[in-house]
């Protein structure tokens, strides 16, 4: 039950610092949304949400970004755990243990513009492929940037997340003793293939569901990237929201309000659901 | 053999983009289809030494936004993560810490824009160092978390136990624990600054022109070389930190395997 006397001074300051501007930014969006406040609107109406909700553009922008998210965190997942189930002792000492740590220090923002200058059309790949004879016009490279299926916002985010997920992953084996789990299961006759599907894989995958997660959340979240890599239509969910709210048209702002808030909501019904399922299935084994 | 191939490819991945924004960086001119810049430049990297050129100022602006943002992130998340480590609702308040996080940055910009025109602090750099704050303190106050174990709740007791005073605890036996967890906690806190764009753009309402800002803004305009030293720009400090950072782990990971 909540209790008036466990309300301190310190909850009240870390309610403040922590939850109170997003909560009022929440309620301002809400209540701009429903027109009860703002420039053009008139008083208290639905139409704006239900241009968004029977909007196909908003869908498809959501669907899009959780599509790059999934597919983005699944390239990097099998890269990682390629790295850390061959390297692992590279991984913990030599080059590469230092070289892992060095893309944890590219922000989003340069991360995308590589990506740009170096596989558009006129960028760097065309012109190495051109040189050596494979295309001979500028238009024989493939669309690999602004284009329908999101690849360069995937490859910029596969480039962004894979050291970060490596390093989780190693931790994992190492603090889980996977290289013991791994010698017993071999001298009771496993094959490589059993330790990997039935010891290795399982071990990792269960302790980084929650980081797995998180980068999801990421990637559907990311602005700076598909603002360089992406195009308008379809456009990442972040996008579309700061272009409703940026537009000189005053009557697309409520709509953004819309959006923002469906995109919170669908991003803590993620987040809070998946740990209540994860919750479930511990005390369903226990 | 296989595998020096792999680490080989790996490590071109990892360091072809650091090589290919040095060279674009001394560009001046790249026609298709050269594939290195066909006239090159020192001025850009000379003008650095300007103090009235842009990415100079830029360059200190983002120095002293970030270095704001991650002390004052650090101090208050270290102050509060204490209070939640020893308060029972410990696992509800982490659980919301991570809800600034999972709302994406440039979201919660334009869901509380409204309240930074209102007090007047939208297009300035306080409001982007107030912004800034709101994302990186719920994050600092997880890293800071970690650090307020049973040791060290018991080491504060033995400590006022034996006559010592709050400020005497704090001082000396507190802070010099906790040194590696502050300074992890800061790093991280300014690298989510220095690499921040869409909240600092939209907050700062495109006056306050960081390293970030300035990267799109020479893309806009159609100058990769500019853009491309910005970038360079933005990633020579945070190799640094991470250096550091990684350092610190190591020393960190490897005192509580000694402790064990």
């Amino acid at each position: 039950m909540f209790n008036i006397k466990q309300i301190t001074p310190w909850k009240t300051a870390l309610f403040i610092l922590m939850l109170l501007p997003m909560l009022l930014g929440l309620g301002y969006g809400l209540l701009y949304s429903f027109g009860v406040i703002g420039l053009l609107n008139t008083g208290f109406t639905t139409e704006h949400w239900s241009d968004v909700l029977l909007n196909f553009s908003f869908w498809k922008s959501l669907l899009f970004s959780f599509s790059i998210g999934l597919i983005s965190v699944g390239i990097s997942l099998v890269m990682a755990l390629w790295m850390v189930v061959n390297w692992h002792l590279d991984l913990r000492k030599g080059k590469l243990s230092t070289l892992i740590y060095l893309p944890l220090a590219f922000p989003a923002t340069v991360v995308g513009f590589f990506i740009f200058q170096s596989f558009s059309k006129a960028g760097f790949w065309s012109r190495f492929l051109y040189q050596i004879g494979i295309i001979s016009d500028i238009e024989d490279f493939p669309s690999v940037v602004n284009d329908a299926y999101g690849i360069g916002i995937i490859l910029a985010s596969s480039f962004i997340i894979t050291p970060f997920l490596s390093l989780i992953l190693k931790g994992i084996f190492e603090n889980e003793h996977v290289t013991k789990f791994q010698h017993i299961a071999k001298n009771l006759g496993a094959s490589q293939r059993q330790v990997l599907v039935k010891i290795t894989l399982p071990i990792l995958l269960q302790k980084a569901k929650t980081s797995l997660l998180l980068f999801l959340i990421f990637v559907i979240g990311s602005y700076e990237i598909p603002l360089l890599l992406g195009r308008q239509n379809p456009k990442m969910i972040t996008v579309a929201i700061v272009d409703k709210a940026q537009r000189f048209n005053l009557n697309d702002i409520p709509q953004a309000y819309a959006m923002a808030i469906l995109y919170v909501l669908f991003l803590l019904f993620l987040f809070f659901g998946f740990q209540r399922l994860a919750k479930l299935k511990t005390k369903a084994y226990a | 053999m296989r595998k020096h191939i792999g680490q080989s490819i790996v490590g071109f991945i990892i360091l072809f983009p650091l090589v290919f924004l040095l060279i674009l960086s001394f560009g001046k001119q790249w026609f298709y289809p050269h594939i290195l810049p066909n006239i090159w430049q020192t001025s850009q990297w000379e003008s650095l030494f300007s103090p009235s050129f842009q990415l100079t100022k830029s360059l200190g602006l983002s120095l002293l936004l970030s270095i704001s943002v991650g002390l004052v992130s650090t101090i208050t998340a270290f102050y509060f993560s204490k209070k939640i480590a020893y308060s029972y609702s410990k696992t509800t308040w982490l659980s919301l810490a991570y809800v600034p996080y999972l709302l994406s940055p440039i979201i919660f910009a334009v869901l509380i824009h409204f309240y930074f025109l209102k007090i007047g602090l939208s297009g300035s750099l306080f409001g982007v160092i107030i912004a800034q704050f709101l994302i990186c303190f719920p994050f600092g106050i997880i890293i800071c978390s970690t650090f307020w174990t049973s040791q060290i709740q018991s080491l504060e007791n033995l400590s006022s136990t034996l006559g010592g005073s709050t400020t005497q605890t704090l001082k000396r036996v507190l802070l010099p624990l906790a040194k590696s967890t502050l300074l992890l906690c800061f790093f991280q806190c300014f690298l989510i600054s220095w690499f921040e764009y869409g909240l600092t753009h939209f907050i700062g309402a495109g006056k306050v022109k960081t390293l970030t800002v300035s990267v799109f803004a020479y893309v806009n305009e159609a100058n990769p070389f500019l853009a491309a030293l910005a970038g360079f720009l933005l990633i020579l400090p945070s190799v640094l930190l991470l250096l550091v950072n990684k350092r610190l782990i190591f020393k960190t990971s490897k005192k509580l395997t000694d402790y064990e």
